[in-house]
């Protein structure tokens, strides 16, 4: 069993009338990985997130998750997967210790083992001495961990997580992504939606879809080696906005974009441009404090140039 | 299915409406209010209307006439005008409800044979008060020429079954004794709808529908879970109005239970179906409470609730055997004061287990396409 995917998509479409949501998407998720699937908003992320459990019907194509065809048996899944979305989906009106016997009863954990499975979560999510509370009142990083506690109370193969980090502080993103890390050494397969590219890194292998279809698929480093024959200079200067205006139209500069609080400009592989030839281009455009850097391409480098190359 | 999801459902779903005290206020609240309301001010009798009196006869018969009038506790003189023009100002300012004018030669014309005209003028503007005041105002009248006839002993043959009809109106327990029924249907409409949409709404808002999706929970399941708790809610308050119009305002129920029951029972499937499809065409719970309203005005109005669908226009009338709460309010108010039964009500009977069927159907079939949409 275990030898066979986490997920395993072939041809998957969904339409919504007229508007190809999914188009034919292929793609693996071998078992204890932490799997990222990138894209815009729009994009069909959450579209494919709701086939793979089960909860929306696809148009066509196959999808087998842990070894089985969520499109025809969801329930022989459902029972060994978590889902958690942006919205925590928690119930605000209900306390801590409410919502983790709600989630415990849906799946039928028997009452030891629901002990066991609620202390866990009370201390991962920090919540200790505070069942009582009314999840509203608790503050994103809390809700968003107790979240992640009742999406994986009875102990799921595979998790998705469809933006999870979606409005919440960077410090609280950092300590969700360690829970995260946590829960894949124990062997759980993470399937992570995000559209924050700096989170890509912290994934085992990457996928990115846009408008529907998936356009470059692999680890990080592969991503990055496969799809960025350009090179890449970080500039950073007190006058942004004009001077991303200037790079624009500059000529010899393919693409020029905010990463950050600096600009990155893409050039082709082959340009003459160096550190020092183009901060001496920015001078004479009267940038004279430009700092210019060739840097290694991040993943949101080679999204943003994946995404300019299918306009 | 599993019973013990459902079970688990059903406890999540009174635990959040503890959380919401206001709501179970409401929903405690609305129908005493609406008992109040619809029980002493809008089933109130007319009494005591003010009213002038043109006496231009000066005679025996035009102060018996106006005797019979005060005499009747319908009608307090307050004033006596010289000529009909002088009763514009007054009822244009409302001190006087209703006039009685009484022409010269009125006893004269009596004496020789002949037929009398008298003026009764209403204040229209007050339909009720025009309505009431008018009907009771000709029967004082009819009374008054009976008793002449009879002092007089003239032998007519016509008038006595006309006297025994006015006897039996009894304008004074009428307009409550449907007004209550009908409370019962109302109110159950009005609470199941607005909680049913906004339960699950709230949730769609939230992300927890989507949630629980993604678990081994049913859509059955979910909406066992859902209707069960707002259907006993609802069922409260029935009971509660019930016995506030059948203890408090001495309704009489002349019918039988089951008849109310039944009735009851296939219009709350309605009204849990009409919830549930304005959840599902709703995307916020201010939305939701826009449709409620959409729904519940034309149906207050044509359903007969509160004007009688005999008074409406011919090409209206067709339009309120749309409305469920039509057939509901007959049913009730059959049993309650004709005390109608199964056989008697069949026509509406049916067709609240149609709206039932098809409603309440077409909820169950598109929430669980739309849950699995």
């Amino acid at each position: 069993m275990s030898d066979t995917p986490a997920i395993s998509v072939r041809g998957l479409t969904k339409a919504f009338g007229d508007f190809t949501a999914v188009d034919g998407i292929n793609f693996d998720v071998p078992r204890g990985e932490v799997f990222g699937f990138l894209g815009p908003n729009g994009s069909g992320k959450t579209t494919t997130i709701r086939m793979l459990t089960g909860t929306l019907r696809p148009k066509s194509g196959s999808a087998d998750v842990l070894g089985e065809d969520v499109v025809r048996h969801p329930d022989k899944v459902q029972r060994r997967i978590g889902y958690m979305s942006q919205k925590f989906s928690l119930f605000e009106d209900m306390t801590v210790d409410e919502n983790l016997r709600f989630y415990a009863g849906v799946y039928d954990l028997p009452p030891e083992k629901f002990a066991s499975q609620r202390e866990y979560v009370l201390n991962m999510a920090d919540l200790v001495g505070r069942e009582n509370e009314l999840t509203r009142n608790l503050s994103v990083g809390w809700r968003q961990r107790l979240a992640l506690g009742a999406a994986t109370i009875h102990e799921p193969e595979l998790l998705f997580l469809d933006e999870p980090t979606s409005g919440v502080d960077p410090v609280a993103r950092r300590q969700f992504w360690d829970l995260l890390y946590d829960l894949a050494s124990r062997g759980v397969t993470l399937f992570v939606t995000t559209h924050y590219m700096d989170e890509a890194a912290h994934c085992n292998r990457l996928a990115f879809i846009y408008r529907g279809r998936i356009i470059a698929e692999g680890s990080p480093g592969e991503i990055r080696a496969d799809h960025m024959e350009q090179r890449i200079f970080d500039i950073t200067t007190s006058r942004v906005d004009p001077a991303l205006q200037w790079l624009e139209t500059a000529p010899g500069v393919d693409e020029a974009y905010l990463s950050g609080a600096s600009l990155h400009a893409v050039v082709p592989a082959d340009s003459p441009f160096s550190n020092a030839r183009l901060r001496d281009r920015l001078a004479a455009a009267g940038f004279a404090d430009a700092e210019v850097e060739e840097v290694d391409p991040t993943i949101e480098d080679v999204f943003v140039n994946l995404v300019s190359r299918q306009r | 299915m599993s019973p013990k999801r459902i079970r688990l459902l059903i406890w999540k779903e009174f635990t959040q409406l503890r959380r919401d005290p206001l709501l179970i206020r409401l929903l405690l609240l609305m129908p005493i209010l609406q008992l109040i309301m619809f029980g002493y001010v809008v089933a109130v009798d007319v009494r005591n209307l003010s009213t002038a009196v043109v006496d231009l006869d000066h005679s025996a018969t035009s102060r018996a006439l106006e005797s019979a009038f005060s005499g009747s506790g319908y009608f307090t003189i307050t004033t006596h005008v010289a000529s009909e023009d002088d009763l514009r100002p007054l009822l244009d300012r409302g001190t006087v409800k209703i006039a009685l004018v009484i022409p010269e030669g009125t006893q004269d014309r009596l004496t020789k044979g002949e037929t009398a005209p008298i003026g009764i003028i209403v204040d229209g503007s007050d339909s009720q008060i025009s309505a009431v005041g008018s009907g009771y105002a000709s029967q004082i009248v009819a009374q008054f020429n009976t008793q002449r006839r009879d002092a007089l002993g003239i032998q007519v043959a016509a008038p006595s079954v006309d006297a025994r009809v006015r006897v039996m109106f009894n304008p004074t327990l009428d307009p409550i004794n449907t007004m209550i029924p009908g409370l019962i249907a109302a109110i159950m409409m009005i609470s199941l709808m607005v909680i049913m949409s906004q339960a699950v709404v709230k949730e769609r808002e939230s992300g927890t529908l989507e949630q629980m999706f993604v678990t081994p929970i049913k859509a059955t399941e979910y909406l066992i879970g859902k209707l069960t708790p707002y259907a006993s809610l609802a069922t409260a308050q029935m009971l509660l109005v019930a016995a506030g119009g059948l203890f408090w305002f001495n309704v009489p129920f002349n019918g039988s239970i089951w008849v109310v029951l039944v009735g009851l029972f296939l219009f709350m499937f309605t009204c849990l179906g009409l919830g549930l499809l304005i959840s599902l065409v709703s995307r916020t719970r201010h939305q939701a409470q826009q449709a409620v309203m959409f729904i519940m005005i034309p149906t207050m109005v044509l359903s007969g609730f509160i004007f009688p669908i005999q008074s409406m226009p011919a090409i209206i009338q067709p339009l309120t055997n749309l409305i469920p709460l039509t057939f509901a309010l007959q049913v009730l108010r059959g049993a309650f004061v004709k005390g109608s039964d199964f056989a008697a009500l069949g026509p509406q009977m049916l067709a609240l287990v149609g709206f039932a069927v098809v409603i309440f159907g077409a909820a169950i079939v598109a929430t669980r396409r739309r849950i699995s949409e």
